[in-house]
């Protein structure tokens, strides 16, 4: 079945979800690549020099980072303006469902909550963060980056963008699997009970992992304070970011 | 007044009501149904185990056709019935079932191959036939030769009503839900509709129609324990009875299903006893063979739950903080059988007693069932008092069960009635005596007395609680009217049914509030409800013999010499606090099957001098009809044919019918 | 074994009921608490009845089958929807608050208008067979057979009593009242799966294929978990999507 003729609200529904994968698969990926100073500075700056291209073209190339940056700013624009569709369009059906939800006491009806207030934060707490790698592309690396964070007083965003895109991903990983999964009905417990887990499991771990590279920044930022602008050139001194 | 005009109109959206309507309407008349709920929550639903029709598929099936089914269900009824229409039915049944399947209800189909089943407690492995793979199957219940009750799972009623619901809604039937009729209009010889009250506003609207049917159901919310909805309450057959012209036939007919849940009386099917379910007593003894050898378990119902409350009183019951009951005992059916054909069984076990039948014995007593007496109509489902009256279901009385109704022969007839009356409605609407010619001022008539009546109940000051007189009118019912009924209590139910008559005209509501008023709801339906357990028991006190689920034990044996009679009850005194009650014959020189044995419960009857007589024209006549079919051999003892609509004279085809 | 489970009683409940008739221009929701006696074996059917009879003859409710399979009484009960009749009081709190489903015309305290609302939905989606052979059909003749095993399948779709739980238990008809709910999407997956039934699935998707049908469900499973049928709605509403994409 070819995805040129699906059309209209089926398009949408896949749509979002598909896009939905997409930022989710990128934000786990991300979470490792940052999360790559925690292996110390030069692993850092390998991994930013790699997404700079210089492994394969010989030199570092950020633009590439910008059009990266750009690629997901435009999959977030969509998820959101897809998820937007789903989101309570009036104060009336926002009360309704409060209402609802404060009755039912069910889980992945509040979990839904979660994913709309976080998905509403991620609008502007991503969209930050993804616009600044857009315009600063060279402006990322062990130093650059754990100065940005500490003496540019970033980690205030990182923080809460830390925790609301882990939850917005993990929930909405388990929900994808939910919505279009073949799950036999005689399974369908059993598996949503271990997909809870799973999905707790992952959430929980990619917190840890940010929080340790985020204090990790924030602790050579520190450290780096009063050295804010000077570039990271690795332990043998080689090139500089 | 507010006025609707419709060609006709349906009073009760069961399955009777909804298959009338669709009749009617194919054949182009203007239908209405009423409904006091949405019309697919009706009791129709409640119908568990199956609806016998004579397919034969399975193996157990094999042989059946309408002549067994006919034998069985007049045996059943312990010749109570009108054998004609026991034959109109046993010969539409087939073509009912085939027409539900084709509009989607999911029967049950034959598995070819080798399956398990349970028989008389034990094991047995049988093998289904190649050639009825795929095709409706059936299993066993009461009082039956064959395995005739086509099921779905144990949902039967709900996957027909469900099924004949939609087909309603896709034929565009309007059904006004929530609405009940407080009175027919009617001019002493034809009804022209009715006084409605809606439910929801608590207003009044006047229906006026060509043709009125009641399907309405049965009236078991006159007794404290029954297996019935709580909307049963007769509301149907009451208000044809306060016409004061149509008469309710057989009303002391009442059954009383072995398997009540104990104590709440929700039933459990008797598919758990056809599929090889036991009774067990209090020591946990299998007894139904020490009583009834023949059929054990699987006698007809009002057999078995004679035997059940005869050893209950032998002080062989189980005893609990609640009283005495017995054991159905389905354990040895397996977890695998009752998960998957007896669930609803399983959910009610667990949802109202707490335990699990696949390893626990459910509790179960006797409970009121079913009503085979209602409105007495013709072979058509049309009253012969009031013309443009008809009924059809449980409603109705155009006599199919007699005295005791075969397990699965009521859904049957909810739809092989539906599909009979509708026809005849149509007939009569477009009949000379089907035009609409009432005056405007008998609607208006009709319609201030029911508002003069609702304005007393609800301004009446006498002190007396609705809700009370109603359970002390079920606690009598159930205690003095039951299954042994005996002249000292019945007297004395009828004494006491006429004092809470008298009572139950000085209500006085505590509470006058706007739109439906639950406690004038029932008030007015009290009223009503009297006057059918009047009936009953009334007519109880009158029938001096004990024929099917009527038993005196002070006239234990039938009597065909002096009861081959149907009891008539009619109320042409509005004041009055009891019946009028008359008789009209069956006559022994037209049955096809003259009475005798019913193969199973007491052999002694007494007999009438012209069942011999019968028996011998029977004979003489057979004798004749060398080298004849069934159908002629049959056409000869007793036509039937000519009363059917002309669609559903054709024969029914069986698997390894040569065509 | 072989015992009726009773258990030892003696509270007095308190049932807390959210309590409002439309048609008394005087009236305006309020919360009316009653005090039971509670009994053995007691349902909230029980309950409500004793209320009515004994307290508040105004008191609206509706029950028909009492025994869980009409679907009737469906309400809210500590927050969450179930059918009052099979509840026992012994598996509650002794504090127990009762109010009308949601999503459905109120007629007054705790009963409202699910008839309406799904003949609605029948209507809407034409949950019949449809099928060219309807007409004219041979009652005569032997039926067509089916496998065993299908027959099964539909009824295990086909036990939904249209109680409305579903609905009242989903966030997405909280907001948009035309939403068909689980139970209309679980009829469009029982139509489809009946061979009697001659749609494709691009007429479904005409029915379902949009905001209003599958496309709005968000997968917050408020329905799985409240069906009293146990119905396999999320397994049968992620088929349907699927099914609906290819259709679109």
């Amino acid at each position: 079945m070819s995805i040129k003729r699906i059309s209209g609200p089926a398009l949408s529904d896949l749509l979002q979800s598909l896009t939905g994968l997409l930022l989710v698969l990128f934000v786990w990926g991300h979470m490792f690549f940052e999360s790559s100073i925690l292996l110390g500075k030069d692993a850092m700056l390998w991994v930013t020099r790699m997404f700079e291209g210089e492994h394969i073209f010989g030199q570092p190339y950020p633009l590439l980072v910008s059009a990266v940056a750009a690629a997901i700013f435009a999959l977030i624009a969509l998820h959101a303006i897809l998820a937007l569709r789903k989101f309570p369009a009036s104060a009336a059906q926002y009360r309704r469902f409060h209402q609802h939800m404060e009755s039912m006491h069910h889980a992945d009806t509040t979990l839904w909550y979660v994913q709309v207030v976080t998905g509403f934060s991620l609008f502007f707490l991503a969209s930050a963060h993804v616009f600044l790698v857009f315009i600063q592309p060279d402006n990322i690396g062990p130093y650059a980056s754990s100065d940005r964070i500490w003496s540019g007083r970033f980690w205030l965003l990182y923080a809460p963008l830390l925790v609301c895109v882990h939850l917005h991903a993990g929930i909405g990983i388990y929900r994808l699997v939910m919505k279009w999964a073949p799950i036999p009905a005689a399974q369908t417990q059993q598996v949503r009970r271990r997909l809870k887990i799973a999905m707790w499991g992952i959430i929980v771990f990619f917190i840890a992992l940010g929080s340790a590279s985020l204090v990790t920044y924030m602790k050579i930022g520190y450290d780096h304070a009063d050295r804010v602008g000077e570039r990271y050139h690795g332990a043998d001194g080689r090139g500089g970011v | 007044m507010h006025t609707i005009y419709t060609d006709v109109l349906v009073i009760g959206g069961g399955l009777a009501g909804q298959r009338a309507a669709i009749g009617a309407r194919r054949r182009g008349q203007e239908v209405i149904v009423l409904s006091l709920v949405p019309a697919k929550r009706s009791h129709s639903a409640a119908a568990q185990g199956g609806m016998q029709a004579s397919l034969g598929n399975c193996l157990g099936a094999a042989g059946d056709n309408e002549d067994i089914h006919f034998a069985d269900t007049v045996r059943g009824s312990d010749w109570g019935a009108d054998q004609e229409v026991v034959r109109m039915f046993t010969h539409t049944a087939p073509k009912a079932i085939r027409e539900l399947a084709a509009w989607g209800v999911p029967w049950n189909r034959v598995q070819r191959g080798e399956r398990e089943i349970t028989v008389d407690g034990k094991k047995q492995t049988i093998t289904e036939a190649d050639a009825a793979h795929g095709l409706i199957t059936a299993r066993n219940f009461g009082g039956t030769q064959k395995w005739r009750a086509c099921y779905v799972s144990d949902g039967t009623g709900h996957a027909m009503l469900y099924t004949m619901s939609n087909q309603a809604i896709a034929a565009g039937i309007p059904v006004h839900e929530r609405m009940e009729a407080l009175a027919l209009i009617h001019d002493g010889g034809r009804c022209h509709g009715a006084i409605v009250r809606n439910l929801m506003s608590g207003e009044l609207v006047a229906y006026v129609a060509r043709a009125t049917c009641i399907a309405t159901g049965g009236f078991g919310r006159i007794y404290r324990v029954s297996t019935n909805a709580v909307i049963n309450e007769g509301m149907g057959a009451g208000i044809a009875l306060e016409t004061g012209v149509a008469t309710l036939g057989n009303m002391e007919a009442i059954q009383f299903h072995p398997t009540g849940i104990f104590p709440a009386g929700i039933l459990v099917t008797e598919g758990c006893r056809g599929d090889g379910g036991l009774l067990l007593d209090g020591r946990e003894h299998r007894f139904m063979p020490d009583y009834e050898p023949e059929k054990k378990e699987l006698a007809s119902r009002d057999v078995v739950s004679r035997r059940m409350e005869e050893h209950i009183a032998a002080g062989h019951g189980a005893s609990t903080r609640f009283g005495e009951h017995l054991w159905l005992d389905i354990r040895l059916l397996g977890a695998q059988h009752i998960n998957n054909n007896l669930r609803e069984v399983k959910e009610i076990c667990q949802y109202f007693l707490g335990i699990d039948p696949v390893r626990e014995l459910i509790p179960v007593r006797p409970a009121q069932h079913y009503s085979m007496g209602g409105v007495r109509t013709d072979h058509h489902g049309h009253s012969p008092q009031l013309r443009g009256l008809f009924a059809a279901g449980e409603a109705a009385c155009w006599d199919m069960h007699g005295f005791n109704r075969l397990g699965g022969n009521s859904v049957a007839e909810t739809v092989v009635a539906g599909m009979i009356v509708g026809e005849a409605i149509a007939d009569f609407c477009v009949s000379p005596e089907g035009a609409l010619t009432l005056s405007s001022t008998l609607v208006e008539e009709f319609g201030r007395r029911e508002t003069r009546r609702l304005a007393a109940i609800a301004e009446g000051n006498g002190g007396e609680n609705a809700f009370e007189l109603t359970r002390r009118m079920q606690e009598t019912m159930t205690a003095n009217v039951g299954i042994f009924r005996e002249a000292g209590r019945l007297e004395e139910a009828v004494i006491i049914l006429q004092d809470l008559q008298r009572r139950s005209r000085a209500i006085s509501l505590r509470n006058n509030t706007a739109g439906a008023n639950p406690e004038l709801v029932a008030a007015y339906r009290l009223q009503r409800m009297l006057k059918l357990a009047q009936c009953v028991a009334f007519g109880a006190l009158q029938r001096t013999e004990s024929r099917g689920a009527h038993y005196r034990a002070d006239y234990p044996r039938r009597d065909d010499a002096n009861w081959m009679r149907r009891t008539l009850a009619s109320w042409p005194d509005a004041k009055a606090t009891l019946p009028t009650l008359g008789y009209e014959p069956l006559d022994i020189m037209r049955m096809e099957l003259p009475p005798g044995w019913r193969g199973y419960g007491a052999r002694d009857y007494i007999d009438n001098p012209q069942t011999e007589l019968r028996q011998q024209q029977i004979e003489a006549l057979q004798a004749t009809l060398e080298g004849a079919d069934r159908e002629e051999r049959q056409a000869a003892l007793m036509p039937f044919k000519q009363l059917l609509p002309e669609h559903l004279r054709g024969p029914n085809q069986r698997l390894g019918d040569e065509s | 074994m072989n015992q009726i489970p009773v258990q030892q009683v003696g509270r007095t409940l308190q049932i807390e009921i959210l309590r409002h008739n439309p048609y008394d221009p005087a009236s305006k929701p309020r919360l009316q608490t009653f005090e039971v006696e509670e009994a053995d074996a007691m349902t909230l059917f029980i309950a409500l009845s004793e209320i009515r009879e004994q307290q508040d003859p105004s008191l609206q409710f509706d029950f028909v089958c009492r025994a869980g399979i009409c679907g009737s009484c469906g309400m809210i009960i500590n927050g969450r929807p179930g059918l009052a009749c099979r509840t026992l009081t012994r598996n509650l709190p002794q504090r127990i608050t009762l109010a009308p489903l949601p999503a459905f015309e109120l007629i007054g305290d705790l009963s409202v208008n699910t008839g309406k609302w799904m003949r609605g939905m029948s209507e809407r989606l034409e949950t019949w067979v449809h099928s060219q052979g309807l007409e004219g059909l041979d009652l005569d003749a032997l039926e067509p057979a089916m496998e065993p095993e299908l027959a099964e399948q539909l009824y295990e779709l086909e036990r939904c009593i249209e109680c409305g739980c579903c609905v009242a238990a989903c966030g997405t008809a909280q907001m948009r009242e035309d939403f068909v709910g689980a139970v209309g999407l679980n009829q469009i997956t029982r139509f489809r799966l009946d061979p009697r039934d001659e749609r494709s699935d691009a007429q479904f998707y005409e029915l379902v294929g949009d905001e209003t049908g599958v496309f709005g469900c968000m997968t917050l499973l408020g329905c799985e978990d409240t069906c009293p049928k146990d119905l396999p709605l999320a397994t049968q509403i992620a088929f349907l999507r699927r099914r609906m994409v290819m259709a679109g």
